[in-house]
């Protein structure tokens, strides 16, 4: 009985403070979020009651913003995961296979990873508004002039870049760890066999680092549902609404619009249960392609 | 062996256009920080004729420089501190400690990792509001801890299982307490999944921007990055004032990476290949 009580103590002891900042900032909150979506809560007011699903229904049948918001997010996760992982792949491949300054291109791709996103779509602008508009007119670039950040049909691929330019050597890193660890004698091995180049990568090298690839397509996934700053940075949704994504959707009819936390709260856990689906259904999907090394 | 020499001579070339496309925004916005508004205008792509820091100093005193990188570097602190003293000590424990309960206060952590923040900060704000941690620079690190422990604690109890118990319990037979055994002999060996942890913690809280922007109102407080934000929102299309701005905020890193580059992508694969 002693000993319990004092094993007991001293889990309080180790685990207590962890559990306690843990407790308050995001156990209560994510079960909060999960409480008010169900009532109409408005932020100000004490007083709210409980509505059941009608959150959840209004916002997936009655508000085209966040259908549009949706399905503007799903069209960019899509573009995002697979530009992201093929040239970051294709910049590890290119690198690995150089002997020198392998060093200093890595450096370089990896930089734009280190700025803030905020500060980087700032950047972009700068580089959407004034430098690509000057650069068209002083060579014969003309297509460089564009409303790069004003025309929806263009701010999407804008928003893209920025991305890209972003993230890519994040996900290159991780690649390049798993290139380096297949065996170079595999390789040898497939060469002498006949394999040119492009078979020996692809039945050799992809196999052999499929855990980078289950692990980059979690992470670009799941980082590109909740894309935020490079949109608010550089559109802020706009304009109009065009280029608006589910978080920004959220945040507005939170805090800047009409402060309907209770109905924010129901999409906000529209968009938690989005993405546990679709990391859930990736991680069954790229494990079971997995080769064990 | 021709055409294997011709294929490295196109990636290199691939890989150069590549660097320069990926240096060019921070080129641009370096030699465009020093140009007066209307060089820019004319000449956006040409060097700087005379180099002009009136530009630096002005941004300097908009962004409150000294003082908004205090902020951020206490943030930081608090936030980075707090995850790695707590996290490692409670996932130590459960890693150590066999049972239903530990079990459960472990799956009870990494329940969370896949919320996204954006489902909690609408309850968040109530609760800081509540708590009364809202609009303080300390209190916006305290609330990172409470953020990051789910991750650290996963990443800490995966690593305290690949040291031997032997030491602990030799530890204990020469009479050290519990506590003394886990900072004196546990703690400097987990030491290279601390440094992987500090650092992706340190690049996600001193780049982050939305937490700060709900949590702090008052100017005074603002961290380097919210700052720079409200600059651009005032100055806006007044390039000179704004790419010394975003120069200025970017050096910190920039400086960090400089130094710690292998650490960083050293903690990147580490922290990736582990969570």
């Amino acid at each position: 009985m002693l000993k319990k009580s004092r094993n007991l103590r001293s889990m309080l002891y180790f685990v207590g403070p962890a559990l306690l900042f843990y407790t308050l900032f995001m156990l209560i909150p994510t079960i909060g979020g999960m409480f008010y979506s169900i009532t109409d809560w408005n932020g100000l007011n004490r007083n709210y009651s409980f509505v059941g699903f009608a959150n959840f229904v209004e916002a997936l049948t009655d508000d085209p913003d966040f259908i549009n918001a949706l399905l503007f997010t799903l069209k960019y996760v899509v573009v995002m995961v697979i530009l992201q992982n093929v040239l970051a792949l294709l910049l590890a491949v290119f690198i690995e296979s150089r002997t020198r300054f392998k060093g200093f291109f890595r450096t370089i791709f990896f930089m734009p990873n280190m700025i803030s996103l905020i500060i980087s779509a700032f950047m972009w602008t700068f580089v959407f508004t004034q430098v690509l508009p000057q650069l068209a007119e002083k060579t014969a670039l003309l297509f460089l002039d564009q409303s790069w950040i004003g025309d929806p049909k263009f701010s999407f691929f804008s928003i893209v870049i920025v991305s890209l330019w972003n993230g890519v050597g994040y996900m290159m890193i991780i690649y390049l760890a798993g290139l380096q660890g297949v065996p170079q004698s595999l390789k040898e091995a497939a060469v002498i066999d006949g394999a040119n180049p492009v078979q020996t990568f692809r039945h050799i090298t992809l196999p052999m680092i499929s855990h980078a690839i289950t692990i980059c397509f979690f992470l670009t996934l799941n980082g590109a549902f909740k894309v935020f700053e490079v949109v608010f940075g550089l559109t802020g949704g706009g304009p109009g609404r065009s280029t608006q994504v589910i978080t920004m959707n959220i945040y507005e009819e939170a805090f800047s619009n009409n402060f309907r936390y209770g109905y924010a709260s129901a999409k906000s856990v529209i968009l938690f249960i989005i993405i546990l689906l679709v990391t859930l259904i990736q991680i069954r999907v790229t494990k079971r392609n997995e080769v064990e090394a | 062996m021709k055409s294997s020499k011709l294929s490295s001579t196109i990636i290199l070339i691939v890989l150069i256009i590549g660097a320069a496309l990926a240096f060019f925004p921070i080129y641009m916005a370096i030699i465009n920080s020093f140009k007066t508004q209307g060089e820019i205008f004319k000449n956006i792509l040409s060097l700087p004729t005379q180099l002009h820091f009136e530009n630096y100093s002005q941004a300097f005193a908009k962004i409150h420089l000294f003082n908004s990188v205090k902020n951020s570097v206490i943030v930081s602190v608090v936030g980075i501190g707090g995850i790695l003293l707590f996290a490692s000590m409670a996932g130590y424990k459960l890693s150590r400690t066999p049972g239903k309960l530990s079990s459960a206060l472990f799956f009870l952590f990494i329940a969370s990792m896949l919320v996204p923040f954006h489902s909690i900060m609408i309850s968040l704000s109530r609760v800081t509001r509540t708590l009364d941690v809202q609009g303080s620079v300390f209190g916006l690190g305290l609330i990172y801890i409470g953020l990051g422990v789910n991750m650290a604690v996963f990443l800490y109890h995966g690593f305290v299982k690949g040291i031997p118990k032997e030491l602990e319990e030799s530890a204990h037979m020469d009479g050290c307490g519990e506590f003394q055994t886990f900072f004196r002999i546990i703690l400097p060996l987990l030491l290279p999944i601390t440094v992987t942890i500090g650092i992706l913690d340190f690049l996600w809280i001193w780049n982050d921007f939305l937490l700060p922007l709900l949590m702090l109102t008052d100017v005074n407080k603002y961290t380097l990055i919210l700052s720079t934000n409200m600059l651009f929102g005032e100055y806006n299309k007044e390039w000179s004032l704004i790419l010394a701005a975003l120069v200025l905020t970017a050096i910190p890193v920039v400086i960090i990476y400089a130094f710690f580059q292998r650490f960083i992508m050293e903690g990147i694969t580490e922290g990736a290949v582990k969570g």
